[in-house]
């Protein structure tokens, strides 16, 4: 506070007034459209590459980073409705293969699930019950989900999906990042190898043995 | 009879609807013209000129009336745009040119709006309030002097008439806040009252020094008595008084920093929380007429009224149109033609690609600027109360940006400093000015004047 | 159809049809529960001539949404209730059903007027959690965007107490002042509010040309506009006078009530998270911590404001040495996409504007937080009210509330 009465009012009113002759900063919006940052992220939008087509891949890796889950693509809901749909249908049509779909952690349409194998889920059941269907208990679900089908069948995660709540991405991540979990059954191999193909008629082999010796074969 | 039924049948609607109008105002109107003016115009005339008085006043109060809201919605334009300035923005900008109408779509929006009256609120007190409070405003006008002889009534004791009228409009607020069944408005209601009834008495006082001085009470005598250039103006005679009148009258008028009334940052909007519609207009306008009226106050009082701050030698005008007889007319016919070609020729010759038609609406223009000033000019010289209007708006319209400006700068002050101002300084200052004004009279008039 | 209605009833507003024997009266401030504390029924008995008087949710200045029950005797305020709630959104629940990830921009909302901070602290928590090694540009870039970030905040605070004083121009002049620097972080963040930057082990992106020439500009005017700031309202007496011994915060006091950041600083209290528990890279950097109020008396409103601005100064100090000290190298430490902790627990506390933001998270092993609790200061302050605004007048409340500068969003979470 000044040592005379009033002048730091006077002070005051001299910045205003000094205010009233300086440039101003209001920006005329409609017709002066406004200064949008390179990295602005306010607004959602796909890109095209060179040749016109649409860049996004329907990965739904968008769709699973965003923390307020405001980032939908177009397709079919769990209850079959359709949804948000951005760009031309014919695109999404190719586009919308069953995996990205599977991957955004939704149920696949009829005959994209047709395919997966069937698998007897009573076991997996008893399973997700002693965890309490709580999708905190992941790995401990597929480890055991593992130990009981030798490897985590597709129909499987899709049943732990659904019964705990938890993305499919999700599931598939978590599987997908620890080497001990494998999606396929243990690999046992196929091809008959080198004098394996004789053991397809071992039981006539035996037999034959048998009544050759006399018993003495099969013991 | 189908000779006439044809054509009219032909007629579209509209013209149907012209042609009887075309008959009344082409015949019908010049012989009524004629019969009023022969046999009714000298019985009027006779009748209002007996009655001049009354005359003037309906004339000047219908003035005043038609006169506060324009100057309303000049004062909210100025507000808008100068505190925008000083807050480096730019303001309205959209209606009229610079945003200018903006106060009238406003006020035209204000009207349109529902006009809302709370359940448990004194529906008729509720009502009332705002005219109340517009209509004192409205009535301090009366005893402005705009001009020389542009007054409505010169009362001699006009001051005491206008704190009369101007203390009034404590009572408008305090019933407004307390019908509005709102807690934020009676607070307003209630500070209102506290706050105006306390500035009343410094506000009060401080003139009576001015008014010993002037030794009269009517506003048109203290404006001739300043007359004759800045020095001779009370301002310099009574800086003190004029000072504290100054504080004094802005918490009268309710305008920052005393506008407690209607805190917006303490009690929502004090004794309007409750108002919509016009009713809230009318308590809005009142706000801007007051501020205009305590302007106009400070400069007839201290600030020489409508008199030039240097007097400039008076030209007396001999002009007579009337003994140009017949060439007046056609003066005025050929005058703006001569002049229109010979504006637009500089801009004819000097843009060589400008098309002539251009070149004649700029002169055109430009024609109509320099007779337009020229009129106002000649109005200027030639009417004393054409001069003294325009110095008394330029001095109003500087107070009032003074307040604009004031209300852009400060914060509020607190209810009880506002209180402890009015009573512990500006109470004795007023006194101190009294006295010293008083003496000063004595010691100068028994020296002075022997 | 509405007939004549009787005498002694009225209509209703939301039915005509329906007759009602009383006057609906304005709303009660008094909750319809029997009183659940001696405090409440203490508070809820009026005296003699005073009334009850209910300041927000909405009301011009309060801050967002606070709602605070005045007991007025006139226009002195006898006591008072601050109720809160009206903003919770369980943001601390939000966070530990979203990943890592996901919680900075859960959190990020918090305090809206300077969310890098709100960011701060939940990221340094993680770090911590999963042992990270911050490359020290990064932590060069996050002090440079947080003070840069205090001055908005602090330049908003003076606009808001000017307003909530009835001063109409200087938030305008706070407000620009803030665009400048927002635009700014705008460029490096792609947001103007809710920067969502801050990374766990780095932060979004380096900075950019665009930012440093803006950065520069603002630099070269940043301390003049400062001192036009203060010479508008600093030495006005209306301001001074109605701040000057109104809410006055002893040391004492402060300490009980776990006051932190400037408020603690105006109380006389030397404490600053910055030289206190140095984290980042604040132990390398110059700076002052500014203290006022060291009387026995402790700080009132006006110096709570000051405070705040030799803070801005400070805050310039150490743009100007980040700016100069800044190492090259990446900007992000290298992790992998699914963040899991090992199961434990960390606690990291920063000094944002207001005071100090802190977080506890802890971990089970998961991608998700077990549980995480956020302090925010804004809320802490806002229990001084009640000691604080007692036996002034309701003008006070507004400047008292405003000079301990609490932000709704992180108060209620």
């Amino acid at each position: 506070m000044s040592l005379i009465p009033g002048l730091g009012i006077v002070r005051g009113m001299g910045v205003t007034l000094s205010k009233f002759f300086a440039p101003k900063a209001t920006i005329m919006y409609p017709e002066q459209p406004a200064d949008v940052a390179p990295k602005y992220r306010g607004r959602l939008q796909l890109l095209y590459d060179e040749w016109g087509t649409l860049k996004c891949e329907t990965c739904f890796q968008c769709a699973q980073a965003c923390p307020i889950e405001c980032i939908d693509m177009g397709g079919i809901d769990t209850k079959g409705r359709f949804h948000v749909h951005w760009g031309p249908p014919e695109t999404y049509g190719e586009r919308r293969e069953e995996s990205a779909i599977r991957r955004s952690g939704r149920t696949v349409a009829d005959p994209g699930f047709a395919h997966f194998e069937e698998i007897d889920l009573a076991a997996l059941d008893e399973i997700l019950a002693a965890h309490d269907y709580d999708p905190k208990d992941t790995l401990a679900i597929l480890e055991e989900t593992q130990a009981e089908y030798g490897y985590l069948p597709v129909a499987a995660l899709k049943h732990i999906s659904r019964m705990t709540g938890a993305w499919y991405a999700m599931l598939y991540g978590t599987a997908s990042y620890y080497r001990h979990l494998r999606f396929e059954p243990p690999s046992v191999t196929t091809a008959p190898r080198a004098g394996e193909a004789h053991r397809a008629d071992e039981a006539a082999y035996r037999s034959a043995l048998d009544a050759a010796l006399g018993g003495a074969a099969s013991a | 009879m189908s000779a006439l039924t044809r054509p009219w049948n032909n007629l579209t609607l509209v013209g149907k609807v012209i042609l009887p109008l075309l008959f009344l105002v082409l015949v019908v109107g010049p012989i009524v013209t004629v019969l009023a003016a022969v046999y009714v115009a000298p019985l009027v005339v006779d009748i209002l000129a007996s009655n001049l008085g009354i005359v003037r006043f309906v004339v000047a109060i219908t003035a005043i009336l038609l006169f506060s809201i324009p100057a309303a919605f000049i004062i909210i334009y100025m507000e808008l745009k100068v505190i925008a300035y000083m807050n480096t923005r730019v303001g309205p900008n959209r209606v009229g040119p610079g945003g200018s109408l903006h106060s009238v779509v406003a006020g035209l929006k204000v009207l349109l709006k529902e006009d809302f009256t709370p359940t448990s609120a004194d529906a008729i007190v509720f009502t009332w309030a705002p005219v109340f409070v517009f209509l004192t405003a409205v009535m301090t006008f009366l005893v402005l002097p705009f001009g020389p002889g542009l007054y409505a009534q010169d009362l001699n004791i006009g001051l005491l008439y206008l704190f009369a009228v101007g203390g009034m409009t404590v009572v408008g607020l305090l019933i407004a806040g307390w019908s509005s069944f709102n807690k934020y408005s009676l607070l307003g209601g209630l500070r209102s009252a506290a706050q105006v009834v306390s500035y009343e008495i410094p506000l009060t006082l401080s003139v009576v020094g001015l008014i010993l001085l002037a030794g009269t009470m009517s506003l048109n005598q203290i404006a001739e008595n300043q007359s004759g250039g800045f020095w001779n103006w009370y301002v310099f005679r009574q800086p003190l008084g004029a000072l504290i009148f100054f504080i004094a009258a802005t918490a009268e008028a309710n305008r920052t920093p005393f506008d407690l009334t209607e805190a917006d940052s303490e009690i929502v909007a004090g004794f309007a929380t409750e108002y919509s519609g016009m009713r809230f207009g009318f308590l809005f306008f009142a706000e801007y007429v007051n501020v205009f009226i305590i302007s106009g106050l400070l400069t007839t009082l201290f600030f020489g009224a409508w008199n030039a701050p240097v007097p400039f030698p008076h030209i007396e005008l001999s002009l007579d149109p009337g003994s140009l007889g017949i060439m007046l007319l056609i003066l005025l016919a050929v005058v703006p033609l001569i002049l229109t070609l010979l504006f637009a020729l500089p801009f004819w010759l000097t843009q060589s690609r400008m098309p002539g038609w251009q070149a004649l609406i700029l002169g055109f223009l430009a024609f109509n600027v320099v007779a337009v000033g020229a009129v106002l000019g000649l109005a200027y010289v030639g009417f004393d109360w054409f001069a003294g209007l325009v110095w008394f708006m330029i001095k109003s319209f500087l107070f009032v940006f003074l307040f604009v400006w004031m209300r852009g700068t400060l914060p509020r002050v607190r209810i009880d400093h506002l209180m402890g101002f009015a009573w512990k300084w500006l109470l004795p200052a007023s006194l101190l000015n009294l006295f010293i004004t008083a003496i000063a009279i004595v010691v100068l008039k028994s020296t002075v004047i022997p | 159809m509405v007939t004549e209605t009787p005498i002694g009833k009225i209509r209703s507003d939301d039915d005509p049809r329906v007759l009602l024997d009383e006057q609906i009266g304005s709303f009660e401030p008094v909750p319809p529960y029997p009183p659940r504390t001696e405090r409440e029924s203490e508070f809820y008995t009026l005296g003699d001539g005073e009334m009850f008087l209910n300041m927000g949710p909405q009301h011009p200045s309060t801050h967002g949404v606070l709602r605070v029950v005045l007991k007025i005797s006139g226009e002195n305020v006898v006591d008072l209730d601050p109720v809160l709630g009206y903003l919770h959104r369980g943001v601390e629940k939000l966070c530990e059903n979203s990943d890592y990830h996901h919680i900075i921009s859960q959190v990020d909302p918090l305090e809206y007027v300077s969310s890098l901070f709100c960011e701060w602290s939940p990221v340094m928590a993680f770090e911590k959690l999963l042992d990270v090694e911050v490359p020290r540009r990064a932590e060069y870039i996050r002090v440079l965007t947080g003070e840069l970030l205090r001055v908005a905040s602090h330049a908003l605070f003076q606009g808001w107490m000017a307003l909530d004083l009835g001063g109409l121009t200087p938030i305008l002049y706070s407000f620009i002042e803030r665009d400048e620097i927002v635009e700014m972080l705008a460029s490096i963040t792609g947001q103007r509010m809710l920067f969502n930057y801050f990374r766990i082990g780095g932060v979004n992106g380096d900075v950019n040309h665009e930012f440093m020439s803006r950065l520069g500009d603002w630099m070269s005017r940043a301390a003049k506009q400062h001192e036009t700031s203060i010479g508008l309202l600093n030495e006005n007496e209306i301001f001074v006078r109605r701040m000057r011994d109104i809410g006055r915060l002893d040391r004492d006091l402060a300490l009980r009530m776990a006051v932190t950041g400037p408020n603690l600083r105006a109380a006389g209290v030397p404490y600053d998270l910055r030289r206190a528990h140095p984290y980042s890279v604040y132990p390398e950097l110059e700076f002052d911590i500014p203290v006022r109020g060291t009387g026995p008396e402790g700080g009132d409103a006006l110096d709570r404001y000051l405070l705040r601005l030799e803070e801005v100064k400070q805050s310039l100090r150490i743009i100007d040495q980040c700016l100069h000290n800044m190492p090259d190298g990446p900007v992000m430490a290298k992790l992998p996409r699914l963040l899991r902790p090992r199961p434990g627990r960390a606690w990291a506390a920063i000094e944002g504007p207001r005071g100090l933001y802190g977080t506890y998270a802890i971990s089970d092993g998961t991608d998700q937080p077990f549980r995480m609790k956020i302090h925010d200061p804004s809320f802490v302050h806002l229990q001084l009210v009640v000691q604080l605004m007692r036996g002034n007048l309701i003008a006070d409340t507004m400047a008292v509330m405003a000079s301990l500068d609490p932000i709704m969003g992180g108060v209620d979470k």
